[in-house]
């Protein structure tokens, strides 16, 4: 992709590719604010058992949440 | 040296984690806020060796992230030590592979 995009190549992704594209958008914007959860709860913030459960569902949400932006955007 | 102690790819499973971090926020308010990059422009960057250096810093922390993570998985649940350790050269093959390459696009891409 480096290459390709060096060599000026369209990277767009339409058609088919969207679907498996979003998903993987999916999958890297969870494990990135699950990520970020597990810093911040390692730098002792957040970690109680009520707002560690509030942060899960905003990870799970906001994961979610780029998914389906980059399946309709 | 110690091995497998567990300790240093903590260190480097985070610290990977908050370089690639600080990459994706940049990234993320250069395409909310900044103009669009032209290809010229990012042909510019990538041949420069700064541009060339912040690309190089990307692969690195990226490979090395999901080396940690591969090798953490594989160290759960791949017991036997010959399929374990067969799978982790694959994974490192791979890995290096792709790091590789990606010196080679920067270097020619400089030239």
């Amino acid at each position: 992709m480096l290459q390709r995009s060096l060599q000026g190549d369209a990277l767009a992704v339409s058609g088919w590719l969207r679907a498996p594209a979003a998903l993987l958008a999916w999958a890297a914007a969870h494990h990135l604010f699950a990520g970020v959860r597990h810093l911040l709860m390692e730098a002792g913030i957040g970690s109680s058992l009520a707002s560690a459960r509030r942060s899960a569902y905003a990870a799970l949400i906001a994961g979610a949440a780029i998914g389906v932006a980059a399946l309709v955007a | 040296m110690r091995v497998f102690t567990g300790q240093r790819a903590f260190l480097l499973q985070r610290l990977t984690a908050l370089v690639l971090l600080a990459y994706v926020a940049g990234a993320a308010v250069r395409l909310a806020f900044g103009a669009p990059l032209s290809l010229g422009q990012w042909r510019d960057s990538a041949a420069h060796p700064a541009g060339a250096a912040l690309i190089a810093l990307l692969a690195a922390a990226l490979l090395l992230h999901a080396w940690v993570g591969v090798r953490d998985v594989v160290l759960d649940y791949v017991k036997p030590l010959g399929l374990r350790v067969a799978v982790l050269g694959m994974v490192a093959a791979a890995l290096a592979f792709l790091g590789l390459w990606t010196a080679l696009i920067l270097a020619s891409h400089a030239l």
